[in-house]
């Protein structure tokens, strides 16, 4: 896809082609608890981005020869819809999703408590149905969420977002525009917001060091503001309980 | 039966849920930095008590423990389950209990033939370090029906000494033993009915005035 | 494991239908509640999801122009795929399409191809060398029976939101369209399942682990058939196909107005 030749304005007077600040998220809606049949679950949209996540396990894992018998494992699996991109997309999964389903699977591993389940799996299944930038840590993000509503012990959430630079600046959250930037930098990033510690961690791009420091410091204060809304959206599903006790 | 029901109400620090100050938490969330002793769900990290599921804790309680909303049935030892025969064995038989592996029972153990499909209870004897259990103390029942239930709420559906599990028995007519892995036994009285209470009961579970709740719904006139 | 318990539950099934009755209390026909939610994928040219109880399918159409077949230089095509996503149920796996995924694309495809819905020379953009493809692809997202309904819902209800996209010189111009897509005709599919002799519309899972087998029919419009698809082990009466196409007719007015 040839990229636009006219110059845009990415920020401008502190304003993003979108009309966001430099430090906004697009607006965000989490669901947990969305399909009967899976033992977790939950959807998110993110702008345009309409992810959804089912979390079936701990069950056994087989073939057996995939089985370690000191901790579990967590199988990710991220597909999109052929209908979730501009250009129709093969069914067939290609190898941005296989490294993407790689990638976030390590990225959930470490948060939870698999030597619990020895010799088990933890299917994550991630499906796209609507796409513009920054479906991976969408997905993770939910991901976290289905596997805390699917009872798996875990020792924090995680909590994902994008960031990186676009005209110059080094913005949060970038949509499919800024990230056709002729010198754009994405950097999906992913930490468990207690320890800070960080799980995910890729870039695509040219960046100084400087720089780096600035989008890694954005990309910390986006996570803990998306962890925020996951715990929300957890609370919810139970909230009528916090009212009924303040009246005590 | 309604001793070891009551018995399983209580089982792993499970505490009345009626009166103490609760709180929603999530995996990673602090529980308390004091030092308490530790109970079921929770993790020590730096001196200070993190929940690992989404549950309920009460932060006046003297053990620092975690009731979870949600979650899949581990067996544990002493626990009264409810399952359905997969297929025979050299010595014994494996028995479905709603958990990641069947269960094992020895020959031995029965004092009657199971059969394939047969709905038995039976308790919890060991479980070895991949979740794996051997049951013992069977007991087969004839005719009825399994209800799933989300084994997380199953100590609510028993109640404190089997109070809440007393209340669905009278009021519905119907014979019932819940295991603690989810899968309850049922035979005759109005089963309808106790599937809208345990509907009810799982989805408040972590409200107050269930007890209520439930006898009001049971007492409603059936509509045929 | 869960096979043991749907063994169980397959024998009340079986039970309750002797006596007249089904096992979450419906009329044999009488379909679970069904909503239709259109729009729910904007990279989508046309999009709907559907749900039919817990049953639960999403559809979406992606318009592409593309080379006819040499033998139809002058006629565009459909492409139905679906997808019974793992998600959907425990017993689904990550890989190429089951022969379950495969049977429901070609009986949904069936629906619309042979109804004549779409005009497939109206497709045509340059004869003998470009002509549109509607690619129809169809996810389950969660499975309580019945599938085979709710995903031919909703690739009608998204065909029928379908914008067509502008071309300029034969390459897509993005975000815009030329109109929406016209069908001539409302095909849709009911499936029916036999069990203990009786014929019950809109099986729920339950019911399809206990049936002996299963029929579905297309309806075209009021008077006309255009696929048939008998699945499953069992046999059918040619008394029992009549009343499922008599339920069929019948309910096709009622669902005409959901897509």
């Amino acid at each position: 896809m040839a990229k636009k030749e006219e110059k845009k304005d990415y920020v401008k007077s502190g304003k993003r082609l979108d009309g966001r600040k430099v430090d906004e998220l697009r607006p965000i809606k989490m669901e947990v608890g969305v399909l009967p049949n899976a033992d977790g679950s939950a959807y998110i949209e993110w702008g345009q981005n309409k992810i959804l996540v089912g979390v079936h396990g701990p069950k056994e894992a087989l073939p057996k020869h995939k089985q370690n018998p000191y901790r579990g494992l967590v199988r990710y699996v991220y597909r999109m819809a052929t209908f979730s991109v501009p250009d129709r997309k093969n069914p067939k999964p290609g190898r941005r999703e296989i490294e993407i389903s790689k990638v976030s699977g390590e990225a959930l591993e470490h948060s939870v408590f698999l030597e619990k389940f020895p010799n088990t799996a933890i299917d994550v299944f991630v499906e796209v149905l609507d796409s513009n930038a920054g479906t991976r840590v969408a997905a993770l993000t939910a991901a976290s969420l289905a596997l805390a509503d699917a009872g798996i012990p875990m020792k924090d959430l995680v909590c994902a977002v994008g960031v990186g630079k676009a005209g110059g600046e080094i913005i949060l959250d970038l949509n499919k525009d800024e990230e056709d930037a002729p010198d754009a930098v994405d950097i999906p990033f992913a930490i468990m917001p207690r320890t800070e510690e960080i799980v995910l961690l890729q870039m695509d791009g040219l960046l100084s060091r400087q720089e780096w420091q600035k989008a890694a410091k954005l990309g910390m204060e986006g996570c803990k503001r998306v962890f925020e809304m996951q715990k929300e959206a957890l609370r919810k599903k139970y909230g009528k309980m916090e009212q009924v006790s303040e009246k005590k | 039966m309604d001793e070891e029901q009551g018995e399983a109400g209580l089982q792993n620090s499970e505490q009345a849920v009626e009166h103490k100050k609760k709180q929603i938490v999530v995996p990673g969330e602090l529980i308390t930095d004091e030092r308490k002793k530790l109970g079921q769900h929770v993790f020590i990290e730096n001196g200070k008590i993190y929940s690992d599921a989404l549950g309920i804790t009460y932060p006046d309680a003297g053990v620092a423990y975690v009731v979870p909303l949600v979650g899949i049935y581990l067996p544990q030892s002493d626990d009264l389950v409810v399952g359905i025969v997969e297929r025979e064995t050299v010595k014994g038989y494996m028995v479905g209990i709603n958990s990641i592996y069947p269960s094992y029972i020895s020959a031995d153990k029965c004092r009657d033939m199971l059969s394939k499909g047969g709905i038995v209870s039976a308790k919890v004897n060991s479980v070895n370090e991949i979740n794996e259990a051997e049951l013992f103390d069977v007991r087969v029942f004839y005719g009825g029906e399994i209800l799933s239930v989300s084994p997380a709420k199953v100590p609510r559906i028993i109640g404190k000494n089997g109070s809440m599990l007393a209340v669905l028995k009278n009021g519905t007519g119907c014979n019932v033993v819940v295991g603690r892995n989810g899968w309850a036994w049922v035979k005759g009285g109005d089963v309808a009915k106790l599937i809208d209470a345990i509907k009810l009961i799982e989805a408040e579970s972590h409200l107050d005035n269930l007890t209520v709740k439930v006898e009001e719904l049971l007492k409603a006139k059936k509509v045929e | 494991m869960e096979n043991v318990i749907w063994d169980l539950k397959a024998d009340k099934v079986v039970s309750l239908i002797k006596e007249g009755k089904r096992i979450d209390g419906r009329k044999f026909d009488e379909y679970r509640k069904i909503t239709v939610k259109n729009g729910i994928s904007e990279n989508a040219d046309g999009s709907a999801r559907v749900r039919i109880g817990n049953t639960d399918v999403v559809a979406g159409i992606k318009m592409v122009p593309l080379a006819p077949y040499p033998d139809m230089p002058d006629e565009g095509t459909i492409s139905v795929g679906t997808e019974l996503l793992p998600l959907a149920s425990p017993e689904y796996e990550v890989g190429p399409p089951s022969e379950d995924a495969v049977e429901l694309a070609r009986v949904v495809d069936r629906g619309i191809r042979e109804s004549n819905a779409i005009d497939f020379k109206g497709l045509c953009i340059k004869e003998g060398e470009l002509v549109w493809t509607i690619f129809i692809d169809a996810y389950v997202l969660n499975d309580d029976g019945n599938t085979f309904d709710a995903a031919s819902i909703a690739c009608l209800s998204s065909l029928n939101q379908t914008k067509v996209p502008k071309l300029e010189e034969g390459k897509i111009v993005k975000g815009e369209h030329s109109g929406k897509l016209k069908l001539s005709k409302q095909p849709l599919l009911f499936t029916f399942a036999k069990i203990a002799g009786k014929i019950v519309a809109d099986p729920c899972l339950d019911e399809e682990k206990a049936m002996e087998a299963r029929f579905g029919c297309a309806v075209a419009d009021d008077s006309s058939l255009c696929a048939f698809q008998k699945g499953g082990g069992g046999a059918l009466r040619l008394s029992e196909i009549d009343e499922c196409i008599e339920i069929a007719f019948k309910k096709a007015k009622e669902f005409r107005k959901l897509v």
